[in-house]
């Protein structure tokens, strides 16, 4: 395949984007195969430094989906998460990483259309930008034996 | 007792969101739990609903944890298309007959991979989305059912019906049809039963002006709310059915089958068609944009629940137009909409076009519910209800047999789920002796200690029959999972989920030394507890497990693009094997329960919290700020159903005095709070220090002293609660008074106090009523905004008109006007019908002032529990979990978290009895697992984690550090993401395993 | 007298009636430094000391730095910016409210010796100072700057020049500069994100990674510094451009919303890096979105502890 394949990270809460995903799944609801989910309890979870880690080992694009606002399991997770994306985007905006490579959405676990749209659209968005050279970090490896 | 044997099991019929509730609660309290469902899955109508009011939850998101708990847990045995035959005997040994209808499929073997329906020839009605789609013969309820397997509809299924077709079997990769399957009877013991049978939503078929039969653009309220849902028949998108277009304009008609003696004999309010029709309203006007037309047509809007009023408030906000008109009849438009004939509140006839009639059903019983009830005894009102007093809400009339949900009338979800707790406390009343005598204990090894071991990753690649196989290439996953780092062993597995690649896995694990175990299957969602318990049979802890998902989000999504999934299979299994060698074992510790608990507050609620508690064994140490115990109930003379409060209170308070479990503390209130769930001591102001393993608040609330309408001027002019006095003390004025003036809503509704007060409107109809009867003369005027009397109180509100009480509507606007002369009280009003104004010089004008909290700020703080902007205190969740606090072992009853009457005060403090029971009867509560800790070397103290830990469960100590109280935390890892340097870490989740994801993401 | 003596003077003598009641062990401050254009941090401890302490346009450290850790009452001599540092780290624990006595500096902004080195390249020996203008005079020549030309880039924009906090003000309310209104970083958001991110990466292209911008911000007082970090490393230890960019974005995110403006970052900066632009950039989307500015009043709670229900993003999809 010639044309460019974008690599996109995605970070999911279990309880409901994590769970549309899956009903997507059930429903056979076909979407590009071009992104990995990390499963996290919570957007709340979401350091800001892992979406940089995601960009500097050269991901193409990063999603991030979550409950809808009042629909945490955890009461106020996403609430928090919120405010930190709020900040993570419009500094990463700002500084010119391409809006479309940085995906925030609401999919409750019910919503497996929604998941399949944003799923195509998120690929397509960053398929648009073209493979991210710049905000990124060449050569780097993963010593699990070191880490571990 | 009579009876002999007391049997640790109870029977919960009905598998809605009441029944689990209470299903939960039982088992949890230690009685085994026989839950019966007539269909294929429980859930009931909850899971048929879009969003909740007044948060506008996802319904499935919140509800189908709750399935999940309930279809794993150890001691509730889900018996699905299972019919009550008989029930025998009585409380403490009931004898129950039950037909297991056939299902046809085998559950230990269907895989719910769903090959069967694709190529099922027969399409049928699909009732999930009241019919507005179709479903196959071979089906689930719905997708996130549980449990999650197939079953056949027999009567449609061409096999079984004509002995032709039989594709499904020969489709099913896991060989689980059989055609054959027959219906048994079982008997079981129970030493109680809960009814939960739920409600079916009334069919307006018979209303023929209405035309809902015939015109495809008049719908009802459920269809609408399907077409709402995601997972509806137009996948959430609104359209007017006749032509699929956009809608343009939407009305609502509210009351259809519910306050209705002509055409329908449901004479009751079915109390919640107001919310959910403001609900859809809300829902279809943002999916719109904004742009759609939505008028709600009403005879009185009925908010009176928590938040309620100004949900009310932020849809009128948004343009939604409420006219206060009951409409008769529908007319169908040439080319698509209706058209409806309405007079408004000025007494204009309007015309008005609409693309859809959204008719607002009302809650009706069904039939077999009916008959199940006259099988079974128990006493009906005329609506097919069950009847219940006021101070017992969830008992039946035969003893042994108790209700919730929309059984007893109807509700909205919170008040179900309360009532189901309640239901549980009160049907394991009797019961104590037999706890936990047939309860299982899961028995697991101690698991090995295989911390400092170098990771030996075991991976196992499912083929899930062909779900996954005929898309990803698993044997070139296998290899490629054999070639990471510290894979010892790889190989692939039919079903990773069948018994014996169960048994094969924990031989594996043995035979290899395996200490970190992946499988890439199915979602973690449904099957990580599952792998979990084989792991911990195989004496490895349980949380050295990682699952990849490359059946739901590979193979299904991706089934033409087979080399992509399988690269994408591959990826996913070594991020999950990258995750995997970083875990560590989690240990879980044991903690003491304190089996006491503090009740703050001496009221009915706080009363019957402790009592209950008493009846299931529990010590409870009750402090009550007064001298004497009672509360607001010593002022109030009977309840809308006639019973005498002074009587039940004498009784209530003798109870307690009597009962050895109960201490009671007087005049005394909390003054130093410490621990947390299990494990607190409350100092009181007596000096006392208590220690107990719950608390439930009690506190209660007040009655707002008005300001307007000459109150504390002039003598006629009395509270609610003050003519209640009055009417208790047989006082003599107000027995020779002629002219009675109610006025509702007195400091209710109004901009600084933005909720209903909820009692008011049936205790005035209910003393309006009593005062008829005394005195057929006496002259008596209600003035009010809307008229409340929810569920069965509708009965007292027309039952006053028909005794000759005038109901006379005023406005925030045009409040009634209160002027005094010569002592002589004049109340002037504009009747909104006539226009004209209406002079009424009563003997008594009587306010229904507002219930107030008591803001009990400094009780909030030092139990660390939020209240509302109202003073309300505030519940974790407004739906799900009605009682308790988000914070463990901390909960609520009564007035304290929002005015309700006193049938509804009994139903909760009896379900935070329940709910406290649930932590009370284990004397070790297990704690930990996937929580957060502390690097304290890392901590600065700054407080950022404590800030934003929705559970409190965090708090610095006194060197200033942070610390975790695992008993508290839930493990959403919200402080973790928030430290500015890494203290907190949550455990299963640490920033080396997802960045170790996220490098092999890549 | 001038305004700068007057304060200097009102300085010294509250520090000696501070020290000597025991209502303080210490008065942090400032006493003319050593070389010319600075001002030296100073620990007063007796009332001799006191008379060391000085008031000048060249005090650009923010004192608010010397108070985590420390266990002694301390009055701490500061302007508008380090009060709102103090108050903030008071928010954040990691100073008693009860041990800190603010005596609070109206400011009318620093001079930057980056900007007068600009106007006058010559080897400066000494600077002395007036209300409105500096005298700076070396080998030859004595030259007179109006101060107003040459103030740091934050106290041009300094909207809290007078502490709104303090237990005692030294002077008169200081007049407060126009607002900062982003306008560079709206021209700069018109721009195309490659010329955003070249602007960026020539920002910060002379980084040395020395961290002299972290250990002088007020804020960064965390045990473990995410650039120490090694389970997972965060950050490569090189130079690498993007470990160097990703440096600046996350101190930027650490100190969002606890951000006073002081400038001890740059002014701490050896290459002169304008870091404080990741800083505007949050500081401007933390006003925008949440309406908050920190450590104006010791009962505020910082953005990233909180949450309002309807909390505008509307970029969430």
């Amino acid at each position: 395949m010639s044309e460019f394949e974008p690599k996109v990270v995605a970070f999911f809460c279990n309880w409901c984007t994590y769970g549309a995903a899956d009903l997507a799944g059930v429903s056979r609801l076909d979407y590009p195969p071009n992104f990995r989910v990390v499963r996290l309890p919570c957007t709340g979870r979401l350091n800001p430094k892992f979406i940089m880690e995601a960009f500097k080992r050269g991901a193409d694009g990063v999603w991030v989906s979550g409950c809808h606002p009042g629909d945490c399991h955890y009461i106020a997770g996403n609430y928090h998460a919120r405010r930190k994306f709020v900040l993570l985007h419009s500094l990463l905006e700002t500084i010119g990483v391409e809006p479309n490579r940085l995906r925030f959405s609401w999919i409750s676990s019910a919503e497996a259309n929604k998941f399949q749209a944003m799923a195509r659209d998120v690929i397509e968005s960053v398929r648009a930008c073209g493979p991210n050279l710049t905000f990124r970090k060449a050569n780097l490896q993963l010593d699990l034996a070191e880490v571990a | 007792m009579a009876s002999k044997n007391i049997v640790g099991a109870v029977l919960v019929a009905g598998g809605g969101v009441a029944g689990m509730q209470a299903a939960l609660d039982l088992a949890n309290a230690g009685y085994y739990v026989y839950m019966v469902e007539k269909s294929l899955a429980i859930g009931g109508r909850m899971a048929q609903l879009d969003k909740t009011f007044p948060t506008n939850d996802c319904s499935m998101c919140i509800i189908s944890p709750k399935l999940v708990e309930v279809g794993r847990h150890i001691n509730v045995e889900l018996l699905t298309l299972t019919d009550i035959l008989s029930i025998e005997g009585e409380e403490g040994d009931f004898t129950v007959t039950v037909r297991k209808n056939p299902r046809y499929i085998d559950m230990s073997k269907c895989i719910a991979c769903g090959e069967c329906t694709k190529k099922c020839p027969k399409k049928l009605n699909n009732e999930y989305n009241e019919s507005l789609d179709t479903r196959k013969a071979i089906y689930v309820q719905y997708a996130q059912a549980v449990p999650l397997k197939y079953g056949i509809d027999a009567k449609e299924c061409l096999f079984i019906t004509k002995g032709k077709c039989g594709t499904c079997k020969k489709l099913c990769p896991a060989d689980a049809i059989n055609y054959e399957d027959k219906a048994e009877e079982v008997t079981f013991h129970v030493g109680s039963v809960v009814l939960a049978p739920g409600f079916t939503p009334f069919k307006p078929t018979e209303f023929d002006t209405l035309r809902y039969t015939d015109v495809k653009d008049v719908i009802t309220a459920l269809e609408f709310e399907r077409y709402l849902g995601a997972t509806g028949p137009t996948m959430g998108h609104v359209i007017r059915p006749s032509d699929h277009k956009d809608p343009k304009k939407l009305a609502f008609l509210q009351c259809v089958g519910s306050r209705e003696v002509n055409r329908a004999s449901n004479g009751y309010c079915s109390s919640v068609c107001c919310m959910y029709a403001i609900k859809e309203a809300l829902i279809a006007k943002e999916h719109s944009g904004g742009a759609l037309d939505v008028s709600i047509f009403y005879m009185d809007i009925r908010t009176f629940g928590k938040d309620f009023e100004k949900y009310y408030e932020k849809a009128k906000a948004a343009g939604i137009k409420f006219v206060r008109s009951r409409i008769h009849s529908i007319q169908p438009e040439s080319g698509g909409g209706v058209k409806l004939n309405y007079v408004t509140d000025g007494g204009a006839s309007t015309v008005e076009l609409f693309d859809v009639a959204v008719l607002s059903h009302g809650l009706v019983i069904t039939p077999e519910t009916k008959e199940l009830a006259k099988k079974l005894s128990l006493a009906t009102d005329c609506y097919n209800f069950a009847q219940t007093s006021t101070f017992a809400p969830v008992a039946l009339s035969r003893p042994g047999f108790y209700a919730c949900g929309a059984f007893t009338g109807p509700k909205d979800i919170p008040s179900s789920v309360m009532e189901a707790s309640a239901a549980a406390a009160a049907a394991t009343s009797k019961l104590t002796p037999a706890r936990g005598s047939l309860t299982k204990v899961v028995k697991v090894p101690t698991p090995v200690d295989v911390s400092g071991d170098p990771p030996r990753v075991g991976v196992f690649i499912c083929h899930c029959g062909i779900n996954i196989a005929s898309v990803v290439d698993v044997a070139k996953v296998v290899e490629f999972a054999k070639t990471l780092p510290f894979v010892e062993y790889a190989s692939n597995t039919m079903f990773a989920c069948s018994q014996d690649s169960q048994e094969k896995l924990v031989a594996l694990i043995k035979e290899y030394g395996l200490n970190r175990i992946v499988v890439s299957a199915c979602s973690p969602r449904t099957h990580e507890p599952l792998f979990q318990e084989t792991l911990a049979a195989a004496g490895l802890n349980k949380y050295l497990y990682e699952m990849a998902n490359i059946r739901n989000h590979d193979s299904w999504v991706h089934a033409g693009h087979p080399e992509e999934a399988t690269r994408k299979a591959m990826d996913m299994t070594e991020m999950a094997v990258a995750k995997a060698v970083l875990l560590s074992p989690l240990k879980e510790n044991v903690i003491d329960v304190d089996p006491t608990a503090l009740v703050i507050g001496g009221g009915v609620a706080g009363l019957n919290a402790a009592l209950t508690l008493s009846s299931q064994g529990f010590k409870s140490v009750i402090v009550e700020k007064d001298s004497k115990v009672g509360g607001n109930a010593n002022r109030i003379h009977s309840t809308t159903k006639g019973e005498s409060v002074a009587d039940y209170l004498s009784d209530l308070k003798t109870k307690v005095q009597n009962d050895p479990n109960i201490e009671l503390v007087l005049s005394s209130q909390v003054d130093k709070v410490d621990g947390y769930v299990g494990n607190f001591t409350t100092t009181l102001t007596t000096g006392q220090a208590v220690k107990h393993g719950v608390t439930i608040i009690a506190t209660g609330a007040k009655e707002h002293k008005p300001t307007e309408y000459l109150y504390g001027e002039n003598r006629r002019v009395v509270t609610q609660l003050e003519l209640d006095e009055l009417l208790k003390a047989d006082d003599q004025n107000v027995a020779k008074a002629e002219t009675f003036v109610f006025v509702q809503c007195v400091g209710s509704r109004e901009p600084e106090r933005l909720y209903c007060s909820k009692v008011c409107c049936a205790h005035t109809a209910h003393v309006a009523v009593e005062l008829k009867k005394n005195k057929p003369q006496a002259r008596i005027f209600v003035l009010y905004r809307d008229i409340r009397t929810y569920a069965q109180k509708e009965d007292l509100y027309k039952q006053a008109r028909d005794l000759g009480v005038i109901f006379i509507r005023y406005d925030l606007d045009s409040k009634p006007q209160f002027s005094e002369d010569n002592k002589k009280l004049t109340v002037k009003v504009k009747d909104p019908v006539s226009g004209h104004h209406l002079i009424i010089q009563p003997d008594y004008a009587v306010l229904a002032a507002a219930i107030v909290s008591g803001r009990e700020n400094e009780l909030a703080m030092k139990y660390k529990v939020p209240l509302d902007e109202d003073g309300w205190f505030f519940e974790a969740h407004q739906k799900l979990r009605p009682v308790d606090f988000a914070t463990d072992g901390m909960f609520m009853a009564g007035l304290a978290h929002y005015p309700k009457p006193m049938d509804e005060v009994v139903a909760q403090a009896q379900a935070a009895a329940a709910r406290a029971v649930t932590v009370l009867t284990q004397p070790k509560m297990t704690v930990g697992g996937i929580v957060a800790e502390i690097n304290q070397a890392r901590c600065s103290g700054c407080g950022v984690c404590k800030a934003v830990c929705p559970y409190s469960a965090i708090d610095l100590d006194d060197k200033g550090k942070a610390v975790v109280n695992e008993a508290m935390c839930k493990g959403c890892g919200n402080c973790a993401s928030s430290c500015r340097s890494d203290a907190p870490s949550l455990r299963g989740f640490t920033n080396a395993g997802l960045f170790a994801q996220i490098a092999t993401a890549l | 007298m001038g305004n700068l003596e007057t304060i200097t003077q009102k300085i010294r003598e509250k520090a000696k009636s501070l020290l000597e009641s025991g209502q303080a062990e210490v008065v942090i401050g400032y006493r003319a430094g050593t070389i010319p254009l600075v001002a030296a941090p100073f620990f007063a401890r007796s009332a001799a000391d006191c008379d060391q302490l000085v008031w000048s346009s060249f005090a650009r450290l923010n004192l608010a730095n010397y108070l985590p850790n420390r266990t002694e009452k301390v009055a701490l001599v500061a302007k508008g910016c380090d009060a709102r540092s103090a108050v903030g780290q008071v928010v954040e624990n990691q100073f008693p409210k009860e041990n800190l006595y603010l005596l609070g500096v109206p400011c009318s902004g620093l001079v930057d010796p980056a900007q007068v080195a600009a106007k006058e390249p010559r080897p400066i020996q000494r600077a002395t100072e007036s209300d409105d203008a500096i005298t700076i005079s070396g080998q030859g020549f004595s030259v007179d700057i109006k101060k107003a030309e040459v103030l740091r880039r934050n106290c041009r924009t300094c909207a809290h020049r007078t502490p709104t906090v303090a237990n005692e003000l030294t002077g008169p309310e200081a007049p407060a500069a126009k607002p900062d209104d982003f306008e560079d970083l709206k021209t700069l958001l018109a721009k195309t994100p490659a010329e955003r991110l070249n602007h960026f990466k020539d920002l910060i292209k002379d980084c040395l990674r020395c961290y002299a911008c972290r250990n002088a911000c007020p804020l960064c007082y965390c045990p473990v510094c995410f650039v120490d970090e090694t389970r997972p490393q965060w950050l490569g230890k090189s130079t690498d451009p993007m470990d160097t960019m990703t440096f600046h974005l996350l101190r930027g995110l650490h100190c969002a919303g606890r951000c006073t403006a002081c400038g001890a970052c740059e002014t701490a900066c050896p290459v002169n890096i304008k870091v404080r632009e990741f800083n505007r950039v949050l500081d401007k989307t933390v006003q925008e979105n949440w309406a908050y500015e920190p450590g104006l009043a010791w009962e505020q709670k910082p953005p990233l502890t909180v949450f309002q229900p309807n909390d505008p993003a509307d970029f969430i999809k």
